[in-house]
């Protein structure tokens, strides 16, 4: 029972330091300007970057619009959920 | 119109008006499946799934319904003070975003009901009534979300 637990833990350990990708997924109905508008309230980026990840969303159905620590990520789908947009969260490859 | 103050007036002509506005919040809660679980859709992960439906789900809800919540108040109050005749309903540029929400509640709702797909490939006049209207609907909210990012969100 010992050895499982130490396992068990180790491998919770390990997962929350894998980089974590927040994609932004596209939809028919969310305006590009809403778009860009979200991702420069939501991570602070300027005009420029949240209109090239927007682009990316809008021609290619997805867009990685940020990286990095599990917990950081859940909040980050969290809010870009609560401004309506389809996200998800996923394991960096 | 855009206020001077970075809001906008919406006038409303007669009852019709104010039954249209009054529309959205119903629009916007006409889906099957809740808002909050549709726009996690991708979330495929396990090890990510529990913990999203415990504790973001539920707050995306109680989020979305304080935005409808506050439409219904404001176009209520609106509507009673014009005796649901001629009468301006005002957004200021505090109500803008739960304004924004609420109508792209409605327009995500009529979407997952009515597939309409990208609007530049939709002719109106071919589409069945129910659809055309709420096709029609759709348009219109969209409209207001487009004076609200250019005049009051921005």
């Amino acid at each position: 029972m010992g050895k499982s637990d130490t396992l068990t833990k180790t491998r919770e350990a390990t997962s929350l330091d894998v980089p974590w990708n927040v994609v932004v997924h596209d939809d028919p109905v969310n305006l590009m300007a809403y778009v860009t508008y979200v991702l420069m309230k939501v991570f602070g980026y300027d005009e420029k970057k949240a209109a090239i990840l927007m682009m990316q969303v809008h021609q290619e159905g997805r867009s990685i619009v940020w990286n990095g620590r599990r917990e950081k990520a859940e909040f980050y789908v969290h809010q870009l959920q609560s401004h309506q947009l389809k996200t998800s969260l996923e394991k960096a490859e | 119109m855009p206020t001077l103050e970075g809001g906008l007036r919406i006038d409303a002509e007669d009852d019709g008006d104010w039954q249209l506005l009054s529309g959205i919040t119903r629009d916007a809660v006409s889906c099957d499946e809740k808002l909050s679980l549709r726009l996690g859709s991708f979330i495929t992960d396990i090890a990510v799934i529990p913990d999203w439906l415990e504790y973001i789900v539920p707050e995306l809800e109680e989020t979305f319904h304080e935005h409808l919540a506050h439409l219904v108040a404001a176009i209520s109050a609106a509507r009673f003070e014009a005796a649901g005749g001629p009468g301006p309903l005002w957004i200021t540029r505090e109500d803008g975003f739960h304004w924004y929400s609420a109508l792209n509640q409605a327009r995500l709702a009529l979407e997952e009901r009515f597939v309409f797909g990208p609007s530049d490939l939709i002719d109106p006049a071919e589409l069945p009534l129910a659809k055309r209207s709420a096709y029609l609907r759709s348009q219109f909210y969209c409209g207001i979300q487009s004076l609200l990012l250019e005049y009051v969100m921005r």
